[in-house]
């Protein structure tokens, strides 16, 4: 009898063009997405010089050091300023036109005039503070030592870095990555389509299909194997999407394959259950249904920073709680541990609390669907 | 008016997934903007330096450190930690600390010497705050190795009160608005920018769910038999559309103005209504262009998510479009979100609303309008051959 149904089962579910489009191709059209959106994230970025303007007056003119100072960093093709020389008024319009980020004027001290607070604002701001700390320094050792001022002046441009960084895991720390992984959760959860699918064609007040219920066989038998189905087409699906991030994208899951592949069954199932709850319990037309899934996955996504990382950590700050209580959010978490900590303490966490939630969602969707009678005449 | 009261009807019939999808965005669209404004303000404001938590570790304990130490103070809030390898990926994970500070035993006394020595760090990558922890860092070092090449003999505790003085000094900022009190665009400007994801996502829903009832074939051949002219059909039709559109747009504008009412009382707002009204004009033509090319309902929803997210991925919608690289932005710069974008964010940063100011903001609007009437005539010329099937 499990092999009729499972065979039967599977046919008819891959002719549902519409649940294989969520559940495989749209998080593979994501994931390329995602791709392109962030490919440039983790790379060195490209600066954009900005813009700025000071005011050419006569202190200006008169005040070398710092004319000399800001035409060095305006020059050449990693500069940091275009920088334009211009009268108050000027640079006053071009502040309020949006053209430049600030003007500096030169008084008896630096001043710089800005529209806004920002980045770019900002840069100007430490360039002033960085010149006047030098200035300062140039000064003290000038009084000390007036003969070293033309070693002193080669050795200004030459600043060291000194910091280096050091990994805190075997794992680089990877900002990238934890989109790729919400991708994966969202995905395994978008196994609730199936899960609503099973469900959907064994309720009698649901579809016609529920005609298996009148075949001689438990019902509870026949819901289990044809779920077995559902597990197997959403396993391979999770097989495709995860060869595609692993092979074509390179996304990085760490060593930890075989735990990789636990986490993805455990997400399947869970995702499974989630619909077959939904479904069992909301008494809706199906576009409702699908709406509430496919909503319920997207704001789990998002708290767990598919589209706005620091979503996540912003959750886990603020209400922690809801950290735990977001299943999407413990699977991209289980995700990360894999890739990102040496020991599995806070995985083994994820997938203890994610079994929870399977379990809640079964038994709930076990006490809605027994011993359902049906008078329809 | 048949036509158009028949299309309310049926989008009544709708209206329960609709209005589930328009909560859903709203939801994350509110959510995501005042967490960014937020963390936006933070982390850029010039005049109150935000701190950001970091772990300072020292093998050793001497003046130059110290001075280090102090000067950190600047710009970071000492956080506790235990000096385990666990609590401190913790730390870093859930962002307790952005930024550890390892100094290695005999830093000073090589640093002294002038050998080549580094402080280690441990950072969460792509964050501001590094920055301008290295930026401190490298300051108070690089100052201090002038002092040891060119002052001569100097002791630690001399170095460190000369680049105590130094560090201290600070540019003076002044703020230049043209209205009375610093107005904010930064929740708006972010709030506008994640409009297109909501209103693609429920135009091209609806629009297209529509048309596919009413074009479908048996629906009108009978509605042909009618005795109503094409003409007025079709402009019923049209108009349904567009109201159908007007309302989405104005539910999507009063929300964003409600939740930021004390920053919305400004012309940017106006302009940034504008813009945005453009591109629902936009949107509905490309909603009107897949309901045309869509033949099944169950379609709907895919095609509405793949192209509201692809496009919104790609056009600086969830990623800024500075982040994006070059090949992308040129793959963007052929659809309309890219333009809505880049002309929020110019808008976002007026001050002055002159012609020559304002005009990157009108070419930007005028090619989403170039959009919309080609979507629309790519539209009508899909519809013409559908009737003909």
């Amino acid at each position: 009898m499990f092999a009729q149904i499972f065979i039967n089962r599977l046919k008819c579910l891959l002719r549902n063009r519409e649940t294989v489009f969520w559940t495989v191709a749209f998080p593979l059209v994501l994931s390329v997405f995602f791709n392109l959106a962030f490919s440039n994230l983790d790379k060195s970025e490209t600066f954009n010089p900005v813009n700025v303007a000071v005011v050419n007056d006569e202190n200006y003119q008169n005040n070398i050091f710092f004319k000399a100072a800001l035409n060095e960093v305006s020059k050449g093709d990693d500069r940091l300023f275009n920088l334009m020389e211009v009268t108050e008024e000027e640079a006053e319009r071009l502040l309020s036109s949006n053209s430049i980020d600030g003007y500096i004027t030169v008084g008896s001290s630096l001043k710089l005039i800005v529209g806004k607070s920002g980045i770019n604002q900002n840069i100007i701001k430490s360039f002033i503070d960085n010149y006047l700390h030098t200035f300062s320094t140039v000064n003290n050792i000038l009084v000390k030592n007036p003969a070293g001022s033309r070693a002193l002046f080669e050795n200004l441009s030459q600043r060291v870095s000194y910091t280096r960084e050091v990994s805190p895991s075997s794992a680089a720390p990877n900002n990238v990555l934890n989109y790729f992984y919400t991708l994966i959760a969202m995905a395994c959860f978008y196994g609730c389509f199936w899960g609503m699918r099973e469900i959907t064609d064994i309720q009698a007040d649901l579809s016609s299909l529920a005609r298996i219920n009148t075949a001689p066989v438990h019902k509870m038998k026949a819901f289990i194997y044809s779920l077995c189905a559902s597990l197997l087409i959403h396993l391979v699906e999770m097989a495709i999407l995860l060869s595609f991030l692993r092979f074509v994208l390179n996304v990085d899951f760490g060593s930890r394959t075989g735990y990789v592949i636990l986490t993805v069954i455990l997400g399947s199932i869970a995702g499974l259950s989630f619909g077959a709850f939904v479904s069992a319990l909301v008494k809706k037309s199906e576009g409702f249904k699908i709406g509430i899934m496919i909503g319920a996955t997207m704001i789990g996504s998002f708290l767990a920073g598919m589209m706005y990382q620091n979503m996540k950590y912003i959750v886990a700050k603020k209400v922690p709680l809801l950290s735990y209580l977001n299943p999407v959010n413990l699977l991209t978490d289980a995700f990360y541990c894999l890739y990102y900590y040496d020991t599995l303490k806070r995985y083994a966490i994820n997938m203890g609390l994610l079994t929870i939630f399977i379990i809640v969602f079964w038994t709930g969707t076990y006490l809605v669907i027994r011993r359902r009678k049906y008078a329809s005449i | 008016m048949q036509v158009f009261n028949l299309y309310l009807k049926i989008l009544k019939k709708h209206i329960q997934q609709l209005v589930i999808y328009i909560i859903i965005y709203l939801v994350v669209a509110i959510i995501m903007s005042s967490s960014i404004t937020q963390e936006i303000k933070a982390e850029t404001d010039i005049f109150s330096r935000n701190k950001r938590e970091i772990a300072f570790f020292s093998a050793e304990n001497t003046p130059l450190i110290d001075g280090l130490k102090h000067e950190l103070e600047k710009v970071a809030n000492f956080i506790d930690l235990p000096d385990e390898t666990e609590a401190l990926q913790d730390a870093l994970f859930f962002r307790n600390v952005s930024y550890i500070v390892r100094i290695p035993e005999g830093f000073t006394e090589r640093f002294m010497k002038g050998e080549d020595v580094r402080i280690e760090k441990t950072v969460v990558p792509l964050s501001f705050s590094s920055v301008y922890i290295d930026m401190s860092i490298d300051n108070y070092l690089n100052t201090a190795r002038l002092y040891l090449n060119h002052y001569g003999d100097i002791s630690q505790e001399t170095l460190v009160e000369f680049l105590k003085s130094d560090l201290s000094a600070e540019a003076a900022v002044e703020l230049k608005t043209t209205s009375r009190r610093p107005v904010s665009n930064i929740y708006a400007n972010y709030f506008f920018n994640y409009m297109p994801y909501t209103l693609l996502a429920i135009l091209i829903l609806g629009m297209s769910s529509l048309l596919l009832i009413f074009f479908d074939v048996d629906l009108r051949r009978r509605n042909n038999c009618a005795p109503i002219s094409t003409t007025s059909f079709n402009l019923q039709f049209m108009l349904a559309n567009l109201l159908y559109t007007l309302i989405t747009w104005l539910i999507l504008v009063l929300c964003c103005i409600l939740f930021n009412f004390r920053d919305s009382l400004n012309i940017n707002t106006i302009y940034f209504i504008i813009n945005s009204f453009v591109f629902a004009v936009c949107a509905f033509s490309i909603g009107f262009l897949t309901g045309n090319l869509i033949r099944s309902p169950n379609a709907v929803p895919a095609v509405a998510n793949v192209v509201t997210f692809g496009m919104c991925c790609i056009s600086g919608v969830f990623v800024p479009v500075e982040l994006l690289g070059d090949s992308v932005i040129k793959m963007a710069s052929f659809t309309p979100v890219y333009w809505y974008v880049k002309a929020n964010n110019h808008i976002a940063g007026l001050t002055r609303f002159d012609f020559s100011s304002v005009s990157p903001v009108l070419s930007s609007i005028l090619i989403q309008l170039g959009f919309a009437l080609a979507c629309f005539s790519v539209a009508l010329v899909a519809g013409k051959k559908r009737m003909f099937q």
